[in-house]
């Protein structure tokens, strides 16, 4: 391997930047995670304007590798078992999407080369490229961070609406209403560059991509997410995202670690290798 | 490249039941073939926990003293952190044994970690200590 090819991608100044703005929701986010570990109540953390308050960091109770306090691991969600499992982004692919598929493989994912997913693992925007996301949650704004590829999403959450002087970006721009104690995120403005990874699949995406997310925390330990996926240029009608209950992690503060793009070459080696047999 | 003079011992033990990761972010049975399993012996040159996935460099010497580096690719860092794995413990330098399977791209001296073994006879796994609070 040559050392030359080791090239971070971090957007470290950007991250840096929008960290700044997180420092009203730390002091909470500390305290609450300090609540949670020593007195699991049903109650629901509230803000100051009586919204419930998603702060925290978030898992399904391990990380990859690790094990769930129930036993088992972590595993990308299947598409349902018994005998009609429902359907995944990829089952719901017009025609034309099933042949452009047909043309690509892993290695095309451009989350191997440190591209943020617009729809991440384990069926929840929060998480990217990973198992672990933070949110912090101040009057204004929810603040997505994803620990795996260091990225952000700022959602308004006071009743503005939606910005439209921006360019499309990898993870979409989201605004967030609240319906009762459940936060609708609805995010659009996605390039079509970045790929989703749901299901345990990985998968391209058109521009078109609307994507509905309804936060909902339970109780103190416990926040459940459901979201509607449209992609008209792609799918031949919405994707139903399967439920996803997540819990508090046991520490308040994901990491910020580099990405490189090592696996990419791999990929696009071994891909050569299988073409040439 | 004469890959018996690099102490690179391939054996086609075939793919072991739970060798690959269920789970990731690309497939590993795309990029790495589990029918050639391999281990190599050499001196760590550097462990990269980044994302999306580790990697440990090994400096292999072969008979004559030409080194040739290797890279293995270990889990996902946050993963292996929280698994116990400890940034420093193994360090540039330290001898070590690695067992994985090859990568399909032959050309590449890469290869997928199955064991790590430290000089101490410590082991790790694709996701840190093989006695981490994960396992």
């Amino acid at each position: 391997m040559k050392r030359s090819m080791l090239k971070q991608s971090l957007p470290t100044a950007a991250i840096a930047a929008a960290l700044v703005c997180f420092t009203a929701g730390t002091a909470r986010l500390a305290a609450q995670s300090g609540a949670a570990k020593t007195a699991p109540s049903a109650q629901v953390p509230r803000t100051a304007d009586g919204h419930p308050d998603l702060s925290g960091v978030w898992w399904r109770g391990a990380d990859v590798g690790g094990k769930l306090p129930g036993g088992g691991s972590i595993t990308a969600p299947a598409g349902g078992r018994g005998a009609t499992p429902p359907p995944t982004f990829p089952s719901l692919y017009t025609p034309a999407a099933a042949a452009k598929a047909k043309t690509l493989s892993d290695k095309d994912d451009p989350a191997l080369g440190c591209t943020n997913t617009a729809f991440g693992t384990l069926n929840v925007s929060l998480f990217d490229v990973g198992a672990v996301g933070q949110i912090v949650q101040t009057p204004k704004f929810l603040i997505m961070l994803t620990e795996t590829y260091n990225s952000f999403q700022i959602i308004p959450i006071d009743g503005r609406p939606r910005r439209t002087d921006i360019p499309p970006s990898n993870r979409g721009d989201g605004v967030g209403h609240w319906e009762g104690d459940t936060l609708v995120v609805d995010k659009t403005n996605f390039t079509d560059t970045s790929w989703i990874y749901a299901e345990g699949r990985v998968s391209f995406h058109s521009d078109a991509m609307h994507v509905v997310e309804r936060y909902r925390r339970v109780d103190a330990n416990t926040l459940e997410i459901e979201a509607i996926i449209e992609d008209p240029k792609v799918l031949t009608k919405p994707w139903a995202v399967p439920k996803q209950t997540l819990v508090l992690a046991p520490f308040d503060q994901i990491m910020e670690l580099a990405c490189s793009n090592e696996t990419q070459s791999l990929m696009e080696g071994a891909a050569k290798q299988t073409a040439n047999k | 490249m004469k890959r018996r003079a690099l102490a690179v011992l391939v054996a086609g033990f075939g793919a072991l039941a739970g060798g690959v990761p269920v789970w990731a972010h690309h497939s590993f049975a795309a990029a790495y073939d589990t029918t050639n399993a391999i281990t190599v012996h050499g001196v760590i040159s550097q462990v990269l926990l980044r994302n999306p996935h580790s990697w440990f460099v090994i400096d292999v010497k072969d008979a004559s003293g030409k080194v040739e580096q290797w890279s293995f690719e270990a889990g996902t860092p946050s993963g292996m952190i929280r698994n116990g794995y400890k940034k420093d413990v193994i360090k540039e330098g330290a001898e070590v044994t690695i067992k994985g399977f090859r990568a399909r791209d032959a050309s590449q001296n890469r290869g997928m970690l199955r064991e790590l073994t430290t000089a101490d006879g410590k082991t790790y796994g694709m996701f840190g200590p093989q006695e981490g609070p994960g396992k």
